[in-house]
């Protein structure tokens, strides 16, 4: 008698996951913050008021945004800036930008007010305190912004093709966090259960900013022509997301905080896992699958990019979402675990950017088996980070081929293998990425290339005498950064991205884009190898219409009702 | 004006990496200033004294050399306390098993404490450090004591005792969230921070960052 496989389905092999291109075509999910913050401000009902909107006829002035939860209230103060052309720019050498915000922690008096309008438009030049949470800034997209005013002001719509072109009014460039800039520390808030999932105050800042710069830009039409502007319609209007503009400062952070990139993967890895272990599928998860799968065609066309990697990458993926439906048209998604033998097929039948989609869009049907992993995505990185200097040299060295053994395979006397240099500029701070052959900038890498570090550490190992990781340290501490990550990744096996991070050929917008796709960023439009322009909250529901339309289904476009 | 710890904890490992310490001895040099300010304590002001006073010596000359029943010294004489700290906690499993260390002559011992809580909880047991006139037990329920940051702060003693202590699980409160950092102390530590720093090229402006792109679309 035919048995059913049933077999539980292992999640990914690290190998296999956390190289550099397949990182770099991962894309939102129902595990992405911004995701996870919506259906959260959605269950718990939470409140939201514009407490002050004081912002004149050029667009300068001040508002605030407060969201009101069960225990705890969050306020986006934002301060509007008439910002001369010559000076927008979104790099973080920047010194002045059309809006700054700060994220208060609770309802901000008059006084913490003209406070932060000291500090908070001059950024990284100002300082916040204990009770700001977060510190950002946006710049307009002046070619849609221009016409939004003036079609607003001249009473009427603007037009669709034009706003889904560019997707957003303002791009935010940094947003920090965690205790920079005097801003409260993270281990602060980590305790509220709000908190606990990574970015949610981020990304609250950002949902806040993007219900304010709405509302901006129908207040410069009112202002312009109180007699004749007319608001946005509100599907329209709901086609604004976000923009962000992102450069090289965020790849860092991937290397820096191993125990959380494993968290974020690990997730999705075990939530793929779980899925495509399921024995067989009902109709209507069947049909759900389906229908996301068309929403994400609907997405996959809707996305630009003038950057020759990711105009191929969008032709691929345009091809994989056809390929995609015409198998979904006719396979069986229901039986003997239908989604493990989609996923097979999707190994054979699709590039990586189609398989990564098709990882996400697995997940839609099955809120109940994924949204509650949410839970796992923060990291006490505490727990992992101090060495275990009992540990045998010869473990260590099992240890490195086991995670590095892709690294020992590379020819590091090869130029190309380490020809770029992470390092930090001396204006601004501002992270960089070199050529180690022609520029004096080798004396001043950081710590971002553990594969190296590794086939080095490697090398060392090979002639050690001492037993114990705490006697070869004593000699070798330079290998102290390396070893520290080499035992975190024994324990947490998707903390290493396993892949050269300073070969002449990598793309530091696979790192960025990893990120951003955890975000929830969706229409990542890169502008160089290490800048990216992305949307985000782009046909979300804005805060007062959170309960009537949902928080949760939203991150892909609504199909007509004749589609449906 | 407060910093945060995170700011303290970056700013620290910069100047601890910009006075030469590996990569990894620094991210510990970092997390021991933060650690010491959570306890109320004068870290970062410790930690820029040291960094000065040691700055220019060789890691040979610094680091545990000798160990003669359970004693370590330092080849130029004096013990590093962050490459020393970092060395105990390495051997934690020697306290865990019940055995006493002990250091010569030693830099800035307050600087010891982050490390030896970090081996305390390692070991499963508490941990007592002392050097003349001074005791202080890490990994205890009830933390360092008020009122010891005169006698914490000196910046050299001749011999340093560690003793393994009761079994315990307890983590170390940490009662504060935020310093002052006395400018002096921000200046010198930030100069040695500017040491990891490459000097601004108009080469590196435009390519290294990747953008140089106008944002007025």
């Amino acid at each position: 008698m035919h048995q059913p496989d049933t077999q539980p389905v292992a999640p990914r092999h690290p190998d296999v996951v956390m190289r550099l291109d397949r990182l770099g075509s991962f894309h939102q999910s129902r595990l992405s913050f911004m995701r996870i913050l919506l259906r959260r401000l959605q269950s718990e009902g939470w409140r939201f008021e514009c407490a002050l909107f004081d912002i004149d006829a050029r667009g300068v002035g001040r508002a605030v945004y407060t969201a009101h939860g069960p225990e705890r209230s969050y306020s986006l103060v934002a301060f509007a800036n008439d910002l001369p052309p010559e000076k927008r720019s979104d790099r973080v050498i920047a010194t002045e930008w059309d809006a700054t915000f700060t994220l208060f922690d609770g309802v901000p008096e008059t006084a913490d007010l003209d406070r932060l309008q000291a500090n908070v438009p001059r950024q990284e030049a100002g300082r916040v305190s204990e009770k700001e949470l977060s510190l950002s800034r946006a710049n307009r997209s002046v070619r849609l912004w221009d016409h939004v005013v003036d079609s607003l002001a001249s009473g009427h719509q603007p037009d669709p093709a034009r706003v889904a072109e560019v997707g957003y009014l303002m791009r935010t460039t940094a947003v920090y966090g965690s205790g920079k800039f005097g801003a409260a520390d993270r281990e602060q808030i980590a305790h509220r259960p709000e908190c606990q999932a990574p970015f949610q105050i981020e990304m609250l800042s950002v949902y806040l900013t993007r219900a304010f710069v709405m509302d901006l830009v129908e207040h410069m039409a009112r202002m312009r022509a109180p007699e004749t502007a007319v608001p946005l319609d509100p599907d329209l209007r709901r086609r604004f997301g976000i923009g962000n503009s992102t450069g090289l400062g965020m790849a860092p952070f991937l290397v820096t905080h191993p125990a959380l990139l494993n968290n974020w993967i690990a997730t999705r890895e075990e939530a793929l896992a779980r899925i495509r272990s399921l024995p067989h599928a009902s109709a209507g998860e069947a049909q759900t699958l389906r229908r996301f799968a068309i929403r994400a065609q609907l997405h996959a066309a809707d996305w630009h990019s003038d950057h020759p990697v990711q105009i191929a990458k969008l032709e691929a993926l345009r091809a994989d979402m056809a390929s995609l439906l015409a198998h979904l048209a006719t396979a069986d998604l229901q039986a003997d675990q239908p989604w493990n033998r989609l996923w097979l097929w999707a190994e054979g039948a699709l590039t990586l950017e189609g398989q990564e989609l098709l990882a996400s869009l697995l997940l839609e049907p099955y809120p109940r088996l994924v949204d509650p992993l949410a839970c796992c995505m923060a990291a006490d990185e505490a727990a992992t980070w101090r060495i275990d200097g009992a540990m045998s040299t010869a473990r260590l060295r099992a240890l490195v081929q086991e995670i590095y053994g892709w690294a020992l395979a590379i020819d590091w006397t090869d130029p190309d293998a380490q020809a770029r240099v992470w390092y930090t500029s001396e204006a601004k701070l501002e992270p960089r990425l070199g050529e180690r052959f022609d520029e004096p900038i080798e004396p001043y890498e950081q710590p971002l290339c553990p594969g190296r570090d590794a086939a080095r550490l490697w090398s060392d190992l090979s002639e050690a005498t001492e037993d114990s990781v705490a006697g070869f340290l004593m000699r070798h501490p330079q290998h102290r950064h390396i070893v520290r990550r080499a035992q975190i990744a024994a324990r947490l096996p998707y903390a290493e991205i396993r892949d050269n991070t300073i070969d002449a050929t990598m793309m530091p917008i696979d790192m960025l884009r990893l990120k951003l796709s955890f975000f929830g960023a969706c229409h990542f439009d890169p502008r160089s190898d290490r800048w990216l322009r992305i949307n985000m909250y782009q046909h979300a529901p804005f805060p007062h219409e959170l309960g009537d339309r949902s928080g949760d289904d939203w991150a892909y476009p609504f199909l007509a009702v004749a589609a449906e | 004006m407060t910093w945060s710890l995170n700011e303290i904890e970056a700013l620290s490992r910069k100047a601890a990496r910009g006075a030469g310490l590996s990569w990894g001895l620094a991210e510990e040099a970092g997390k021991a200033a933060r650690w010491l300010v959570a306890q109320g304590l004068p870290g970062p002001q410790v930690l820029a004294d040291l960094l000065t006073r040691n700055d220019g010596t060789t890691y040979e000359t610094l680091c545990p050399h000798d160990e003669d029943e359970g004693r370590w010294t330092a080849r130029g004489g004096t013990l590093c306390p962050l490459i020393s700290g970092a060395a105990l906690c390495d051997h934690a499993s020697r306290l865990a098993a019940g055995e006493a260390l002990h250091l010569g002559r030693t830099a800035s011992p307050m600087l010891l404490l982050p490390y030896l809580d970090a081996a305390a909880r390692i070991a499963g047991r508490s941990v007592t450090v002392s050097w003349e006139g001074v005791s202080v037990t890490c990994g205890a329920a009830d933390g360092i004591p008020d009122g010891m940051t005169d006698a914490l702060s000196t910046t050299m003693v001749d011999a340093v005792a560690i003793l393994p202590g009761e079994l315990c699980d307890t983590e170390t409160p940490s009662p504060t969230a935020r310093a002052d950092i006395p400018e002096a102390t921000a200046r010198q530590l930030d100069a040695f921070a500017q040491r990891t720093y490459a000097p601004e090229t108009e080469t590196s402006r435009l390519a290294g960052a990747g953008a140089g792109l106008t944002d007025n679309d």
